[in-house]
């Protein structure tokens, strides 16, 4: 049995799901397409199927093997028909067994999706009319093409301003908020190579300020669903998905090989490494951040030797010291915005345009509309720290602690919820005899530390905590603590 | 001057009147043999529509041809 197989006969059906019976499979799905008497609004009468069929072959085998793989099915195999067929008759055919239901129904749908999309097979449609015509084909003949006549009339831009956008490389880190707001407009611009780095996966929380996702796509890698969509909406750039965690090794690879970066990211930590890959490659980096209703913008120009992140950022662990959407909530105009704002600047650069943020910081309230342009020139005192930027952010492992609350409670800790009142109500501490004093209060010098008895700060995630307990260490409180995974940790 | 072979599927082959040709080119990749070949068949799909098989394997619009290669231009495709 092969997975793939062209028949230039009548598919039948019960012969063909027989060898996929198994002892295990508790579950079998089977879909049939069939020649339907309509398309588009014409009256189909028949059809003919062509194959190149070495190719459709080895891709279709590659198509079914890789649903079994992705959906963890037992068995599966799909058939088309090739030559001339009548309204009714079986066009394509594919068995899925699997152990549930859930997987026979998925690798089932993942097939027929990737065989209809991806296979050279292609079908001639024969109309009542007498015409007759290539599905797609036809159409793609004339096909739209993406226009960008209204930015072209810019005098700034015109077809030279264009051709330096087609091509141009830039690198997206992150598509959520601010990212799904550059990703849209560079593409809508008609930037040519467009890669996409995110490592997580749409979530139902995302989608009010991440419209390039729709619904469907929770549970998928944002960087696949977000390259799909985009490819669909200007098929004229190429894009490309790259679902891996930014690191390092990453940013060294992917960095010095573009013209922009831009960092959509939501910590710290991302942003140092965005920030020190761009210094090392001497590529402008466009950053920015959101919190609540506010948003930063900043442009690094490392191939002009301008002031960079650690300039205004010499402490290199922030993380937690400031919320993110997670913890502090956000409106979905906001990340949109400052991700426009960010698209302006990268487009200032490449077309050359004038008004270029440079060793500024613009910060936006959008409660207020308010917008301020900052000087951040470059600290002297950073020119050392940039040369060695290497040493990137310093991991904090050592005011971590990781066990039981109730242990912590048993063995003489002095438990400290820095969450704010909101989160404590929602979601309330699992031990009792615990004090609340929310980061921003710890902040301002609200906790007063006993060097005694060892203190241990907790919040939701373990971020703010370990933030704060680092804020108190360097203050000379050696004996506080940080509860490694927070409130999230304890949970199982 | 590589001279490749190529075929012709669905509305390329109704276009080219045929299924498969033998061509000594000038062109150094696929992308270049397509401009070539839609002045000369007349093609109306454009390139940003297809795919191109090379070898029986999609391959790259930029990749350079070889003598002996089977090239197929793979318009929009419609299975099931």
């Amino acid at each position: 049995m092969s997975p793939f197989e062209f028949s230039a006969t009548t598919i039948d059906g019960s012969a063909l799901a027989a060898p996929l019976a198994n002892p295990g499979a508790g579950g079998f799905a089977a879909f049939e397409g069939r020649v339907r008497d309509r398309n588009e609004g014409r009256q189909v009468l028949a059809l003919d199927y062509e194959a190149f069929e070495a190719l459709a072959l080895a891709e279709g085998a590659r198509i079914v093997q890789d649903a079994l793989d992705r959906h963890g099915a037992t068995a599966a195999r799909c058939v088309h028909r090739l030559g001339h067929l009548s309204v009714g008759d079986v066009a394509v055919w594919v068995g899925v067994s699997a152990p549930h239901r859930a997987e026979a129904f998925a690798a089932c749908r993942a097939i027929i999706d990737a065989v209809k999309h991806g296979l050279p097979i292609w079908k001639k449609e024969h109309y009542a009319d007498g015409d007759s015509g290539w599905v797609n084909c036809e159409h793609a003949a004339h096909a739209q093409r993406f226009d960008y006549s209204r930015q072209l009339a810019l005098p700034e831009v015109g077809h030279q301003g264009q051709s330096r956008l087609e091509q141009a490389r830039v690198l997206v880190i992150g598509a959520g908020g601010l990212g799904c707001a550059v990703l849209a407009s560079l593409a809508g611009a008609g930037v040519g190579r467009l890669t996409i780095v995110d490592h997580d996966r749409v979530d139902a929380s995302n989608l009010h300020r991440q419209p390039l996702y729709r619904i469907a796509d929770v549970g998928r890698l944002k960087a696949e669903a977000a390259a799909e969509r985009l490819a669909a909406y200007n098929p004229e750039i190429r894009v490309t998905a790259m679902p891996r965690r930014f690191d390092a090794a990453l940013a060294g690879e992917l960095v010095p090989d573009v013209d922009v970066v831009v960092d959509c990211t939501d910590n710290f930590a991302a942003k140092f490494l965005v920030n020190d890959a761009a210094m090392r490659a001497r590529v402008p980096a466009v950053l920015a951040s959101v919190y609540q209703y506010e948003g930063q913008l900043q442009v690094v120009r490392a191939d002009r030797g301008g002031s960079c992140l650690r300039c205004q950022w010499p402490e290199p662990t922030r993380d937690g010291l400031v919320g993110n959407c997670v913890e502090s909530g956000v409106l979905g105009p906001v990340p949109a915005l400052l991700g426009q704002m960010q698209s302006m600047e990268v487009l200032k650069l490449l077309l050359g345009l004038p008004g270029q943020l440079e060793d500024e910081l613009l910060l936006v309230d959008l409660l207020s509309q308010g917008v301020r342009r900052l000087a951040a020139p470059r600290n002297p005192g950073c020119a050392g720290h940039c040369v060695r930027i290497g040493a990137g952010p310093q991991a904090a492992g050592d005011v971590d602690v990781t066990l039981p609350l109730t242990a912590a409670a048993a063995a003489g800790y002095r438990i400290v919820d820095i969450r704010e009142p909101m989160e404590c109500e929602f979601e309330p501490m699992p031990v009792t005899g615990h004090e609340s004093v929310p980061l921003g209060r710890l902040l301002d010098g609200a906790l007063e530390v006993d060097g005694d008895r060892p203190c241990l700060l907790v919040c939701a995630h373990g971020v703010r905590s370990r933030a704060a307990a680092e804020f108190l260490r360097a203050r000379g409180h050696a004996n506080v603590w940080s509860l490694r995974g927070g409130l999230a940790g304890q949970a199982g | 001057m590589p001279r490749v072979n190529l075929q012709y599927y669905a509305l390329l082959r109704e276009q080219a009147g045929r299924r498969a040709e033998t061509l000594d080119t000038t062109a150094e990749t696929p992308a270049a043999l397509y401009a070539e070949l839609a002045a000369r068949h007349g093609f109306r799909l454009p390139a940003s529509q297809l795919k191109v098989a090379v070898n029986a394997a999609f391959a790259d619009w930029e990749r350079r041809l070889e003598d002996g290669d089977e090239v197929v231009f793979i318009p929009p495709v419609a299975g099931g």
